[in-house]
This record gives C-alpha cells, structure tokens and sequence, in this order.
C-alpha cells in the first residue's frame, strides 16, 4: 500500500497550499484596498480612498480605516465618510469566494463632509453647475405693488373717457339739430294768437253769406298756417326724441362705463391669491426635491445589486467568463450563502447634537439564496431638534417583482428656520409631526406624506406693499399640514404638494387684497365718478330741458289739432236750424194745450162718477 | 513549455509503469472538465501529489482535458442542472447542503457536479485506453519518434538533463 502513497507529495502539497496561504494574508489588505477603491470609483464616479485595511486571523476579519467617498456632483465635497469599519468574514464561504460577514460596524458615519481635495477622477469631464434661474418666480411678480388709482387711470385705456367724449359728440350734434328744429316752431303766444283767432271766426251769428264766406277763407288759412306749424312741430318733436334717446343711450353707457372699468381693473390688478399663497411648494419644495434627489440617487446606486431572480446574474456570467462556469442551485438551510451578505450591520454616525444610529440586516444582493429581504432601521439617538426619529427601509427582492418600502415617522421636530424665499418672509419656528412612506414596485414609485406643523411663527422683515401684506396674513396662521405625494416612473414621478396652508394663507391673504382692492375700489370709483359726473352733469339738465320740451312740444301739437279740428258753419245750415228749432218750438205748444184740454175733462167726468156712486148711498 | 514536453517524453520513454501514466492522465480529466479554480480541483490536485503517479501525465492531462472541457461543459451543466433538480434527490443534496465543507467542494454548482460525474464515469475506461496507448507507443512509435530531430534537440537541452537528474 506504501508504495502507491508519494508522501513528499503530501508534503509538497501542504507547502505550497501554506505558501498560498500566506501570501493572500500578506497581500490580502492590498487586494481589498484595491479592490474597494477601484470598484468604489467606478461605483460613484468619483475618487473613492481608504486610509488602512486591516486583515485579522482571529476571528478572521477586515477593518477598513477612513473610507472617503468623493461627491461626484460636488468634488469637494464627500458622499459619506467614516472613521472605522470592522466586519469578520466567515472563512469557509471566502474560500470559494463568498464574502459573507455576520457583524459589520461603521462607526462616525458621516454624510456630505468637505473634502480637503477635489474627488473629481482627472479623466471625467465635469459637469458645470447649473445657474439658479434668475428669472422671477410668479409669486415674485406678485410682489409688485399696487398702483395707486391715478396711476391705474393715466396707465389704462378706460371706457369711462370714451363714452363721456361720445356723449359730448352726440349731444353737439343733437343741440344743433333740436335748436333747428325748435326755431320753427310756433311758440305759445302764436298759439294763443290761433285760439283767440278761430274764436274769432267761429263765434257769434252768421249775419249773412258773405259775413260766411269771410270768415270761411279766414278760417281756411289759418288751417294752412296750422298745417306748416304741425309739420314743424312733428319734426321738432322728433328730433328731439331721437336726440333724447341718443343722449340717454350715451348717458347711460358712460354711467356704466366706470362699472365696466371697474371690473377690467379689479380682474388686472387683483392680486392672485393662489398664487401668492402657494407657500407650501416655497416652504418645503426645495427641501423635498433635495431630499427626494438625495433618496434617488442613493436609491439608483444600489438598485443595480437589488434585481430579483438570478436568471440574469447567471447569463452576465455566462457572457464575460470564457468557459461556462455553471448555476449554483441553492436548498434550503439556516446558513445561507450568497456571493456577498453582512447579516448585521450596525452603523453610527452624528446626526443634529445627537446620533443616528442605523442597524441592517441581511444585506445582500441575492435575496433569492437568502430568501429574506434586507431591512434597515434609523434610529434617532438624544437629537437636539427632534423628539423622536424612527425609518424603516425594506428592500424586498425575494420574489419577482421586487419591492421597496420606506417608512418614516419623526415627531417633534423643532424645525430650523425657513427661509419661503419670498419677500424677506420666513417661518422661524415650528414643531413639526412627519409620517412618510415611499413604496417602488417594478420602478413605479408611491409615495405620500403627512406633516402637522404647530407652533408655527413666521416672521419678515420685507419693505414692499406685498411683503407687509405677506406679513399680515401669516402673522395668523399657528398650525398647519402640508400633504405630499410622488406617483408615477421613479425617475419623473407626479408630484403633488399640498396643504392646508395654503388655504389658510389663502383665505387671510384674499381678506387683505379684498380690503386693499376696495379701498383701490372705492378710489378708482371716486375717480371715475368725478370723470362721469364732469361730462355727463353738464348734459343733465340739458337732457331734463330736452324732456320737457318734448313735452311741451307735444302739448303744443295737441292743442293746435284741437284747434284744427274747428269747423265753421254754413249760412244755409244756420237758416235751416234756425227754422227746424222755430217749427220744433211750435209744436211742443200745441201739445201742451191739447194735454191741458184733455186732464180737464177726465177731471170733469171724474167728478160726476163720484157724485153718483154718493147718491146710491 | 520545453520543460514540459521533456518532462512528457521522459514520462513516457521511461520505465514508468503505463498504468501510473494512464491513471494520471485519466485523473486529470476531473480537472478538465470541472471549474479550474474549485476544490475538488485541489482535492484531485492533492491525489496527483499524493499517489505515486506520474506527475508529468497529469498535468499533460489537465492540459488535453480543459481544451476538451469547452465541448463538454454544455453536456456537464445538463446533467448537472437534472441532477441537483432531480426531486428524488433533493433530500440528499438538502442534507449536504448543510455542511458547510461539502458546500465548499461546490457540489450544487451544475458544471461542476455534471462535469465531475462525467470525470468520475469516463475515469476507468480512459485509464484503460490511455494504459493501452502508452504500451502502443512504447512498443511502435517510441523508436520512431526518438530519431526525430525535433525531439534529438529536445534530448540534448539542458532542460531534459537537469529533468532526468532530479527526478532520477
């Protein structure tokens, strides 16, 4: 048996394997520096830099010293960095290459440090900073102040000056057309002179034919007269009607000028409520797209190791290695082994006079091997500013499609100063209650938020009209909500901000452009009244002369038409009236003596009946 | 690769038995055809030094073998992916699974475990065919090939003396 068995073979082996060995443990610490330095740049686009590593024999581990992560959108500025990290690697799994450690501890992590060189990479263009758009937001060009009513007036072009220079046009040409009208016509001592004429000729008797034929032809020319005279006066009358309804219908459309005037200007220079109190975007907008940005692009750096399933790890595999380097099939066991996991991690770093503290669990990015999700948990330890501090982030990719959730829970948060960015206003203090949770399923985000702010306090110093109305309307406002939402694609979701204080402000801020747009008002309708009252006053008495003499001028036709109306009547006629009322006289005589004849009898015969009904008796 | 190819003919041209030969060329067909850097590779490493084989054989092998292992490779993770999947063998590949040293040798690896299947199969008949070739070459083209020039060259280098003086 002996001699089939070669043991300097034996020997040789062990050698070699103790030679290997030791060499890995020599250069070991070089190889993990290397290695988290060159993925690291390549990670984060920028100089990733790691001060030591330490590789201890027992219990076998690494311990990273002063890892700095560079910013790559800030150079010199640090994404994170920490102090130490220690994680102890299970032993049998790094001997087929899985990096599996059961307890990592970061401690001083830190996010967002300066960095005392630039972290750019020398090859990598960088990107140039985005100016802040100058231009005016629409809740600046709300700052404008209100012109005074003079200004409004000299700047505007108004109905109110139009229809007092149409009225003034109207009446110039009516006066002319009434005055020509009016010139001829009779007057009422003519028409006095006309009465006292025709009584003249229709009174007393017909003394003969000729008497009647003189005063016949009279009476014939004066009808001619009166003929031309009501023409004239029919015209005159309706000129002046016609020019009454054009100088009312001018009057009346410079009484609603200034009303139409007064719409145009309110719907100008009325302050836009909405916009102005749009303050929630102002207030927490930056700061939300700040931290939302931050999330994505912390999220978007990790989401590359999160795809559920191994179907594609195993075809990129397959693609780069140059021979098949098979499937691992994994079983069910209390101690699995993916590529790479820490199962704890508990990270520290200062956070607001205090500590967060962060714990993970199972971090790896193959939870389909470990069949849990990773979870993390931030705890706020003794914060300054905030009472209580809880998050909880799972990464759930155990099953396809994979899924994300983020809670949040912050209570009293004595939140630090905020600028609104407009007119030198800012909410000084505040406590603040934050619920939040963010859910991204196949890269659809949905996410909401809820913050109650009490013991609200703004303050401002602003010079302008707007800024102290500014002032005014948030000096009333204590307490507040603010709702935000993010719907849609994660990289450009729907975002929705909104919150009652807006509606507060609103409401305080539509009482005080209420209370300056009536003052605004009452001035613009003074203003306009004046102007109103200097082009339309004039004409009112005039256009009151006109109506009576409208009036008159009808009385006048009136009268001259009964005048008109008188007939003078014929010799021939007067004779045989004169005759039939003589005849008509005659006979009513006769009669009354036939009558008296006739009761004198029945009296008679009467007086004998009785005589002889006595006598029977 | 001189070095190589001296240390193959003097293997070969030596009194060496032709099984010691065979089996080690056979042995290092494991290594071909399974994931170079694995340990059943060490392990089989570890026989190679171990056993009292030829050394030169095996490594020629290994050589011969993961050029052949391109082809097999598809064929080892067929069998492999059918035999780790095999729900009547589930149970014994849970219960292996559980040692943390058997999870090493990377038995639920398909390529490995189809690739050492068929290592471990084809084992014996080529040691046999490889034993039969050796005694072949012994006896028809051992003569022949020595009078080549190429292998004369070969011969008088330092190479395959220094060879021939520490393997003894």
């Amino acid at each position: 048996m002996t001699k089939w068995i070669r043991w300097s073979g034996l020997l040789g082996f062990v050698a070699v394997i103790a030679l290997i060995a030791a060499l890995i443990l020599v250069a070991l610490p070089w190889i993990i520096k290397f290695s988290i330095e060159f993925a690291g740049t390549k990670m984060a686009g920028a100089k990733v830099t790691l001060d030591d590593v330490d590789v201890t024999a027992s219990p076998f581990g690494v311990k990273l010293v002063h890892l700095q992560v560079a910013d790559a959108r800030q150079p010199m500025q640090n994404l994170l960095e920490f102090d130490q990290a220690h994680a102890d690697l299970e032993l049998a799994p790094l001997l087929i290459g899985k990096a599996i450690s059961n307890e990592l501890s970061v401690s001083n992590l830190q996010f967002h440090t300066a960095r005392s060189e630039s972290g750019a990479l020398p090859v990598e263009e960088k990107k140039a900073i985005a100016e802040k758009n100058a231009e005016p937001s629409a809740t600046q060009k709300v700052m404008e102040e209100l012109p005074s009513a003079d200004e409004i007036l000299a700047r505007e072009t108004l109905k109110t000056p139009q229809a007092a220079e149409q009225l003034q046009t109207t009446w110039k040409t009516s006066s002319q057309a009434v005055e020509k009208a009016v010139s001829s016509v009779p007057d009422e001592k003519a028409l006095k002179n006309y009465e006292k004429e025709i009584n003249a000729i229709t009174s007393g008797r017909l003394e003969s034919l000729e008497d009647f034929q003189q005063r016949k032809a009279r009476l014939d020319d004066l009808k001619k007269q009166f003929k031309a005279d009501k023409q004239a006066l029919t015209d005159a009358r309706d000129t002046v009607q016609s020019s009454r309804k054009d100088l009312s219908n001018a009057v009346a459309a410079l009484k609603a000028a200034p009303g139409e005037d007064m719409a145009y200007l309110k719907d100008k220079y009325q302050l836009s409520g909405a916009g102005a109190a749009n303050m929630t975007g102002l207030l927490f907008g930056d700061e939300a797209a700040g931290w939302a940005q931050e999330a994505l692009y912390w999220y978007e750096k990790v989401k590359p190791y999160l795809d559920s399933g191994g179907a594609d790890e195993e075809q990129v595999e397959e693609e780069k290695a140059p021979r098949m380097t098979g499937r691992f099939v994994n079983f069910p066991t209390s101690d699995p082994w993916p590529d790479f996991m820490i199962r704890k991690a508990y990270i520290t770093g200062p956070l607001d006079g205090g500590k967060l503290k962060i714990e993970g669990r199972d971090i790896t990015h193959q939870q389909a091997v470990t069949g849990r999700p990773t979870v993390f948990t931030a705890t706020g330890v003794e914060l300054q500013s905030i009472g209580d501090l809880n998050a909880q982030l799972v990464l759930n990719h155990t099953r396809v499609p994979g899924e994300d959730t983020l809670t949040l829970s912050i209570s009293d948060w004595k939140m630090a100063p905020l600028s609104l960015g407009v007119a030198g206003a800012e909410l000084a203090s505040s406590r603040v209650r934050l619920n939040a949770d963010a859910q991204v399923i196949s890269g659809e985000l949905v996410a909401g938020a809820k913050a109650q702010v009490s013991n609200a306090r703004f303050s401002g110093d602003g010079k302008t009209l707007f800024a102290k109305e500014l002032n005014q309307a948030l000096a009333g406002i204590t307490q507040f909500s603010v709702n935000a939402s993010a719907q849609g694609p994660l990289l450009h979701p729907d975002i929705g901000l909104g919150s009652d204080l807006d509606r507060q402000l609103q409401a305080a801020f539509n009482k005080r452009i209420k209370a300056k747009q009536d003052e605004l008002e009452a001035r613009l309708k003074k203003k306009l009244n004046e102007q109103v009252d200097q082009y339309a006053g004039e004409y009112a008495d005039e256009l009151k002369q006109l109506a009576a003499m409208d009036g008159s001028l009808q009385d006048r036709l009136n009268s001259l038409q009964d005048l008109a109306s008188a007939e003078l009547e014929s010799f021939k006629d007067q004779q045989e009236r004169e005759a039939k009322a003589k005849l008509e006289a005659e006979k009513a005589e006769a009669k009354a003596k036939a009558d008296a004849e006739a009761k004198k009898k029945e009296d008679e015969l009467k007086n004998k009946a009785k005589d002889k009904l006595k006598n029977l008796f | 690769m001189l070095t190589f190819l001296a240390k193959l003919l003097s293997a070969l041209n030596s009194e060496a038995s032709p099984g010691q030969v065979a089996f080690a060329f056979a042995l290092a067909m494991i290594v071909g055809f399974t994931p170079f850097w694995s340990f059943i590779n060490l392990f089989v490493l570890l026989i190679a030094l171990l056993l009292r084989i030829n050394f030169s054989a095996f490594i020629f092998g290994v050589m011969v073998f993961s050029l052949v292992g391109y082809a097999v490779d598809p064929l080892s993770a067929r069998l492999g992916e059918t035999l780790l999947l095999n729900p009547d063998l589930r149970e014994t590949w849970t219960a292996m699974y559980q040692n943390e040293w058997l999870r090493i040798l990377a038995f639920n690896n398909t390529v490995t475990l189809g690739g050492l299947i068929i290592g471990l199969i084809a084992l014996i008949p080529v040691t046999v065919a490889s034993r039969l070739l050796v005694l072949q070459y012994r006896h028809r083209f051992m003569a022949w090939i020595n009078k080549l020039k190429v292998v004369q060259m070969l011969k008088a280098s330092k190479f395959y003396h220094l060879y021939n003086t520490f393997a003894g």
